[in-house]
């Protein structure tokens, strides 16, 4: 049996990208040659010319839901995948595009980039879950290679994987980093934010920015609480909270929220 | 002979292997091409807005989510355009780390175009098995060299693309001496392998395509074959501080992309690397240089697709560079790492570094508490989006000349190679556009 036929028989991929940065693609071209043997990759216009449609064992989406067009396509998308994996942080969270300004809607910030003019059909920015149902959200920003293999692995055995999301913390903690938030008093993100990225900022000394938006049961009121003690001002509290797509709901129990999650201004 | 009555119209509904998504249409009418469109249908993110009411310190992580194949770009353009508001002056040894990380996604960014989104129209693959099963060499060229270019950035960035070490004002962590030298052997093998992927592109009988008159613009160099500058050159004759972008660019909408057009002296211009080489051929090394006099770019060939073998001098050259870099860090790593007392972040101030891709700005206003008032953007694919419909236009009207009303199978095909010589990045020109009418 010569390659190509036995090739034919392998389960399918495709890896398909709405509004984002193309990182995860990035990430996913660079280790394709580590899944080139055990998979047919069907569609793929960031890395190959031709690209089908039709039913696809496992679909990687990045990006997130920002016009019309990527709504289109991630229900195309969905209808053909077996498994719809989610990945990077616009695909889960909705990144900077949706959590970078949360007090100016879609069609107001087209008016100021773009000029009165302008007329595109715009979203307000979402992950993929908000318009349809997701098997496995793998965050990242970007998305750590040795996940993506490991999600892959998984799926291939028909087996949906198990993803932790502890806070960074407990990354810091195995390398021994000494404390940032505590001992440099910088406005580091790492209790309130997925681990996964080996705790990059930390390990550098830089306060963590909460790329891979929140963890697992965020305490997102205490996490408030100590930088507000260490003197940042509220809103600038509530801003970097929020930057990478923190949904509202984890801010209901806040005080400076109301019931939407939206920041209430005064407080 | 009776003239074809004819209205054609070819359509490419996605240019694949480019990042981001676009489409062309171009309209043909009595053998003539009447119209080009050139539709970048990425979707916007509006980063001018979003960053507005974040503080100063946050613009490097912000930005650098714009694009990750250029975020090493964004973050040093956002850095050069807060440290240009208070006229800060980095160290040597910080620059020397900023350009090595610089040099890091040049090497990366090049790597990963030319071989993996380019080289399969030569090759004449069209999937990815293919590719890495009948050109095994051209595959691991590619894998080799991008992992190099990760290597570095990882090194000084702390990641391969989205850094965070890079900050305004410092690094937070100056890498050791040691892990500098680690780099080596990789860098020597690397740059025999960009020779061979030089010599590569250097021999490929590129499609034919007619000629565009140079309009180039580029920052001005000081000494070093380099990417940052306070300047801007153009090949038009005029030389401006980058201040005055929004004077020397004039920039128009357009209601069928969400990239818009960019003319410099009324004219659309290319920006990349075959302006850089335009402009700075002289100041590559013995090596690359020699490819460059070997090369139609040495005599004067204005031919968009020889954007890609100027990468691949760039390459060569790049690799070279980072081994100087790495010895002159060394050679500093014994002095203490201080760096000037930072000032407060405040005013105004506009930075721009040369991308892969070409000439990108950042420029900013920030209030007495360090907050970002005001954001402009403008990005090398966005000023290129003109030129390349010109392009398009000029090679359908000579290749309609040539062929007449028969069928030209390749023409498509030749148009998409076309595009990918730009090496556009629609993330980028749509993510970071900002329209003003002029």
């Amino acid at each position: 049996m010569n390659l190509e036929n036995k090739h034919n028989t392998l389960p399918t991929i495709a890896v398909e990208g709405l509004t984002g940065c193309a990182g995860e693609l990035l990430v996913i071209l660079e280790n394709l040659d580590k899944l080139l043997p055990f998979v047919r990759v069907v569609s793929f216009p960031f890395a190959q010319s031709s690209n089908q449609g039709g039913p696809v064992d496992i679909t990687f989406v990045e990006g997130s839901v920002s016009q019309k067009h990527d709504l289109e396509k991630l229900e195309r998308i969905r209808a053909a995948s077996r498994w719809l994996v989610a990945v990077g942080n616009c695909a889960v969270w909705g990144c900077v595009q949706k959590g970078g300004c949360t007090n100016c809607s879609a069609a107001e910030k087209m008016l100021q980039v773009y000029g009165k003019d302008a007329n595109f059909d715009v979203l307000e920015a979402a992950p993929l879950e908000k318009h349809v149902h997701v098997d496995v959200r793998l965050s990242g920003c970007p998305i750590n290679a040795t996940q993506f293999l490991s999600v892959t692995a998984s799926l291939l055995q028909d087996h949906l994987p198990y993803i932790t999301s502890k806070p960074v913390c407990l990354e810091c903690k195995l390398k021994e980093n000494p404390c940032v938030l505590i001992e440099d008093n910088l406005p580091c993100l790492g209790p309130v934010t997925a681990a996964g990225c080996g705790a990059l900022c930390p390990s550098v000394g830089a306060a963590c920015y909460g790329c891979w938006g929140p963890c697992q049961s965020p305490q997102m009121e205490a996490m408030a609480q100590v930088l507000t003690e260490k003197g940042f001002a509220l809103e600038e509290v509530i801003s970097r909270l929020g930057s990478f797509g923190a949904p509202a709901e984890l801010f209901k129990r806040w005080k400076p929220f109301n019931e939407n999650g939206a920041a209430v201004k005064g407080v | 002979m009776t003239q074809e009555k004819e209205t054609r119209r070819i359509v490419i509904p996605e240019v694949t292997r480019v990042e981001g998504h676009s489409a062309v249409t171009v309209d043909i009418k009595d053998g003539e091409v009447v119209d080009v469109k050139l539709d970048v249908f990425e979707g916007t993110r509006f980063f001018e807005r979003i960053v507005v009411g974040h503080k100063a310190d946050e613009m490097a992580h912000l930005t650098s989510r714009i694009c990750a194949i250029c975020s090493t770009g964004h973050v040093l353009a956002s850095i050069r355009a807060l440290e240009a508001a208070v006229q800060y002056k980095p160290s040597v040894r910080l620059n020397l780390f900023r350009e090595l990380m610089h040099l890091g996604m040049i090497i990366e960014s090049h790597a990963t175009h030319l071989c993996a989104l380019v080289l399969p129209d030569f090759l004449g693959t069209k999937d990815l098995l293919t590719f890495a099963d009948k050109f095994k060499d051209e595959f691991a060229l590619w894998t080799s060299l991008r992992s190099l270019g990760c290597a570095i950035q990882t090194m000084v960035g702390g990641r391969p693309f989205h850094p965070v070490n890079l900050h305004v004002f410092k690094l937070s962590h100056y890498p050791s001496r040691e892990s500098l030298e680690s780099l080596l052997p990789d860098l020597k093998s690397g740059a025999e392998l960009a020779l061979k992927l030089a010599h590569t592109f250097l021999n490929l009988k590129l499609p034919n395509i007619p000629s565009l008159e140079p309009n180039y613009l580029c920052l001005e160099q000081d000494g070093v074959y380099g990417y940052f500058g306070d300047h801007i050159r153009s090949s038009e004759g005029f030389r401006r501080p980058i201040s005055e972008y929004k004077e020397y660019l004039s920039e128009y909408a357009v209601t069928y992309s969400h990239a818009k057009k960019s003319r410099s002296n009324g004219k659309p211009y290319m920006v990349g690397a075959i302006a850089r080489l335009h402009f700075y051929h002289e100041l590559l090394g013995s090596t690359a240089r020699s490819i460059y006099m070997a090369s139609d770019l040495a005599r004067g060939s204005c031919n968009s697709m020889l954007n890609n073998l100027a990468q691949a001098i760039e390459l060569v050259q790049a690799i070279e560079r980072v081994q100087t870099i790495i010895a002159l860090l060394s050679e500093l790593s014994h002095e203490p790492e201080v760096e000037a007392p930072e000032p407060r972040l405040v005013g105004s101030g506009v930075g721009a570094v040369e991308c892969p891709r070409g000439t990108l700005y950042h420029s900013y206003e920030v209030d007495e508490q360090g907050v970002i008032t005001a954001a402009d953007m403008i990005t090398p694919s966005a000023q290129n989006t003109e030129r390349i419909e010109r392009d398009i236009r000029n090679t359908v009207s000579h290749r309609l000349a040539e062929n007449g009303a028969g069928k030209d199978e390749n023409l498509e095909c030749d148009l998409e190679t076309l595009i990918r010589s730009y090496d556009p990045c629609n993330t980028c020109a749509t993510h970071a556009v900002r329209l003003r009418y002029v």
